[in-house]
């Protein structure tokens, strides 16, 4: 086993804690925002536009990153780079990633205070929570991914309980005349929200960075396969409720559905304020997802910049993602316009374009193992 | 300037003085002389070594009617006098000369037959052994001394566990003898497959700790493990397991050591059956066990005698106290500063009313109260025996009563400190239960500071620090994370005994299997 310098990491992830980092990735922060453009776009067809669309999407990428996981097995995305583009060429695009990572962490960052700040701590300067999220997420990168993987283990379960229980709860509140009239505009806002959301989906692509850690390399796609499988599930079911409850119009103008679903259900006048509850294990859920995007981005910037040890790059990291979650990202408004209009660009171009090309220029220049690499190496 | 050397010195930076000795220099034993085959000699030398020594006896007799001199040396307090009267002396002087003089073969066949005999040449040897209670034979005319057997073995009767009590169960625990913490464990598991080895720590001291494990039970390397972790070690003195301990766990910062401390014998035979390897100790009761899971933290021995139903249920109510000890006081703070709105508002009006006109923020009412039971307990600890448990007690009602009628604190967070107070005693692991009383000041802080999302924060920054540690290689989070779902039949409920037919899958996949089906069926109906 090689060690060190390539992966940077030594720690090892299964399977299955890929696929729950995964989930963790959707049910974070995706699932926060997402309702209200897609019922924006599609209307009462918001189920099928995140169902669909965004579910080929997903697995293009997953196949692109799986493929080329195949080729380089010991080594993280970024690490691989200058091998296939040249040497600068490479540097280059690993830095551009390293800072994709970076932006995508302060976003993220950017997202949970906002909502924080919006639902919990109302007179708490932002930046402290900020700070503090970063913080805790950068403890996790910090220890490693095994650590992250783990902690993911615990949280995940708990966090998606809370939700089916919330989703339950709801579900009598559903009403199905909201979801008519299928297709009522054609399949075109289907797609257009399907395109925006596939964005999130298209987050498998963070495989590129965490299969060398895997243990049973083998089974990435099938860990993938799983995902998309359970994550297009989670997707439906969430966005069919919020939207059978408010109906697509009112859903189309909530800041976060999910959160006023939970505000909305109340039991027997004694399981209220669920809200309260949401919020608090967002947070958790959210450090765990930032954990993993600090841990890929100190990988790519090491491994950009030659360091040993990933973990040097991560005060900087953190340092960066919270200035530039204040400036960019401070306000609701500039978050949402990052979110909406920007960011399913950026993620087309990030999760899919670039290692999509990369692939091709791998299988063209011959660089890589072949498929059976990662027999031999696992 | 005094300061500046000192200071200069507390970095070991002071050239003056040259540097401070940073590496621990075992002072060799630089004795390597041999005894000689005169007496006389050897008792200078004897002189030489045990100089100071004021318990040391020196006795001189004589083998047989005429045979040659002989000298017992031993220390006066170790020794039991009458096996040495009746094992050594008396047959000593009573003895027949063989025609070909004394040897060492006749002494130890003929002479002396009784008693285990070491043999060793070298002084440093033999003054070694009279250090742990041994008799030293010389004999004029041999260079080599024999070492006797008479011990006087100093201590107390095996009693209850202090710490770890039952309602159902062996009510025996280990004490300060390691020789009896040993056959504790042999009473209980008669078996060849029971190792025993034994490691000397400590460069003064020579602790005797005993590595216990089952053969063929325990996982590759674990055994190797702990023998490389505790001879690395190189310290003067080891005076309980607490040290060794803190010496041998995995993450040196963690507060939690991931190591397993148990005076109960039952507990350590089960921990053996499961894979896992214990450490006893001469002169303390306390053994390690690793490695040791937080699942295994939570588990007391009670938990497998009572019905299982009953078990799973304790077993949620602990795991559930744990919540509460550590959050009980943090959720409090947070509530009553920040969300308000999560009171009903019948209550809310009582809990506003009571603290009106108390002085302090709800952190700082909640950080005096958790220290005046932390002060209440260290004292309830540290007193006398007879005062102990009253002054707890009444000390607990005049600070709680009086504070409140001051109108210093709310009478809510009085109960909500009594409550952690009570939740934290159903925790039966002493090294957990002294993480969860760190750890509660730090959520209480975050709770003041940042509300429930601090507490978050603060949890998700623990329970990351939690999935990184690992005890021994077994990460200490397990089964949960990483989850391995067969095994959560012993967490947070436990499985009747008959279901549990695989051990432990991280450390005891060498014999996967711990018994047969051996579920109770009743005879068919006639």
């Amino acid at each position: 086993m090689r060690t060190g310098t390539a992966r940077l990491d030594n720690g090892r992830i299964s399977s299955v804690q890929l696929l729950f980092i995964f989930l963790i990735f959707e049910a974070s922060t995706a699932i926060l925002y997402t309702p209200a453009r897609v019922a924006a776009l599609a209307g009462p067809d918001s189920w099928l536009a995140v169902s669909l669309g965004d579910g080929v999407y997903g697995l293009v990428v997953l196949l692109v990153a799986v493929t080329l996981g195949k080729r380089f097995p010991d080594q993280v995305f970024t690490g691989y780079l200058p091998e296939i583009l040249g040497r600068i060429g490479g540097k280059l695009l690993a830095a551009a990633y390293a800072l994709a990572f970076i932006h995508m962490g302060s976003v993220f960052v950017g997202e949970a205070s906002v909502f924080i700040n919006t639902h919990l701590l109302f007179l708490t300067p932002p930046t402290v929570l900020d700070t503090v999220l970063a913080m805790m997420a950068i403890y996790g990168a910090y220890l490693g991914i095994e650590a992250i993987a783990r902690e993911n283990e615990i949280v995940l379960p708990v966090w998606l309980l809370l939700i089916v229980f919330l989703l339950l709860l709801a579900a009598k509140d559903v009403d199905i005349s909201h979801l008519k009239p299928v297709l009522e505009n054609g399949l075109l806002p289907v797609l257009r929200a399907a395109l925006f959301h596939s964005s999130w989906r298209g987050e498998v692509f963070f495989l590129l960075m965490l299969y060398p850690y895997l243990s049973q390399k083998q089974e990435a796609l099938k860990a993938g396969l799983f995902y998309l499988g359970l994550v297009i599930v989670l997707a439906v079911v969430v966005h069919t409720v919020i939207v059978g409850v408010f109906g697509d119009l009112v859903t189309a103008h909530l800041l976060f559905p999910l959160e006023t679903l939970a505000q909305y259900i109340s039991l027997g006048r004694f399981v209220e304020r669920l809200e309260i509850v949401v919020i608090v294990f967002l947070t958790a859920a959210t450090i765990v997802k930032l954990a993993v995007i600090y841990h890929s981005a100190g990988i790519a910037a090491a491994s950009t910049l030659g360091l040993k040890n990933y973990r040097s790059a991560l005060i900087p990291i953190v340092l960066i993602t919270v200035a530039l979650s204040r400036v960019l990202y401070g306000t609701n408004l500039k978050l949402l316009s990052q979110l909406f209009y920007v960011w399913p660009i950026e993620a087309l171009i990030v999760e899919l374009a670039i290692p999509a090309l990369i692939l091709l220029i791998a299988v063209i220049r011959k660089k890589g193992g072949g498929p059976l690499a990662d027999q031999e190496n696992s | 300037m005094a300061v500046l050397h000192w200071l200069l010195n507390l970095f070991g930076r002071n050239k003056k003085n040259g540097p401070l000795k940073k590496t621990y220099q075992v002072e060799p034993e630089k004795e390597d002389r041999t005894l000689s085959k005169r007496l006389d000699d050897n008792k200078q030398v004897l002189a030489e070594i045990f100089d100071h020594c004021g318990d040391l006896v020196e006795r001189e007799i004589r083998i047989g009617k005429q045979g040659p001199r002989a000298l017992l040396v031993y220390f006066d307090a170790l020794i039991h006098y009458q096996e040495l009267e009746e094992g050594v002396t008396k047959p000593l002087q009573a003895s027949q000369l063989p025609q070909s003089g004394v040897t060492l073969d006749w002494l130890m066949q003929e002479a002396i037959p009784n008693t285990r005999i070491l043999i060793y040449d070298r002084w440093v040897d033999v003054a070694g052994e009279i250090t742990k209670g041994l008799t030293a034979l010389l004999i004029d005319g041999q260079d080599q001394a024999l070492l006797l057997f008479a011990m006087e073995n100093i201590h107390r009767p095996v009693m209850m566990p202090q710490t770890e009590s039952v309602a159902r169960g062996s009510l025996d625990a280990f004490n300060e003898n390691g020789r009896i913490n040993i056959a504790l464990l042999r009473k209980r598991l008669h078996t060849t497959r029971l190792a025993v080895e034994k490691v000397d720590v400590g460069e003064v001291s020579k602790t005797k700790i005993s590595i216990v494990y089952l053969k063929g039970y325990v996982y590759d390397g674990l055994v190797e493990e702990i023998k490389t972790r505790l001879q690395r070690i190189r310290i003067d003195g080891v005076i309980d397991s607490g040290q060794i301990e803190e010496l041998i766990q995995d993450a040196p910062y963690s507060p939690v050591s991931g190591i397993g401390v148990s005076e109960r014998p039952d507990r350590v035979v089960s921990a053996l059956l499961q894979g896992k390897a214990a450490l006893l100790f001469d002169g303390t009761p306390f053994s390690l066990i690793v490695p040791t899971t937080l699942a295994t933290d939570m588990q007391s021995p009670e938990d497998y005698y009572n019905r299982y139903w009953f078990a799973s249920f304790i077993r949620m109510v602990r795991w559930g106290s744990l919540l509460i000890s550590i959050l009980a006081p943090a959720f409090y703070v947070a509530i009553t500063t920040f969300h308000q709105d999560l009171i009903p508002t019948p209550f809310l009006i009582t809990i506003l009313a009571s603290r009106d006109g108390v002085p302090f923020p709800g952190m700082v009412e909640a950080l005096i109260m958790v220290l005046a039971f932390e002060i209440l307990q260290e004292a309830g600890i540290r007193l006398p025996k007879p005062f102990g448990q009253t002054i707890g007690v009444v000390g607990a009602i005049l600070i709680g009563q009086i504070a409140v009628t001051a109108g210093l604190v709310t009478p809510a967070v009085v109960v909500a400190i009594a409550l952690t107070a009570i939740a934290s005693y159903t925790l039966s692991s002493l090294n957990l239960s002294t993480g969860v009383r760190i750890l509660r000041l730090l959520f209480i802080v975050a709770a003041g500071f940042l509300g429930l999302f601090g507490v978050m924060a603060v949890f998700t920054m623990a329970t990351f620090q939690l999935c990184a540690l690992r005890s021994f290689g077994v990460p200490y989070l397990a089964p949960f994370a990483p989850l391995s779902l067969g095994d959560l039949k012993d967490t947070f409920i436990r499985a009747p005994i008959w279901a549990m037919r695989m051990r432990p899958r991280l450390q005891g996949y060498v014999e996967p299997v711990k018994q047969d089906d051996n579920k109770p069926r009743p005879p068919r109906p006639r």
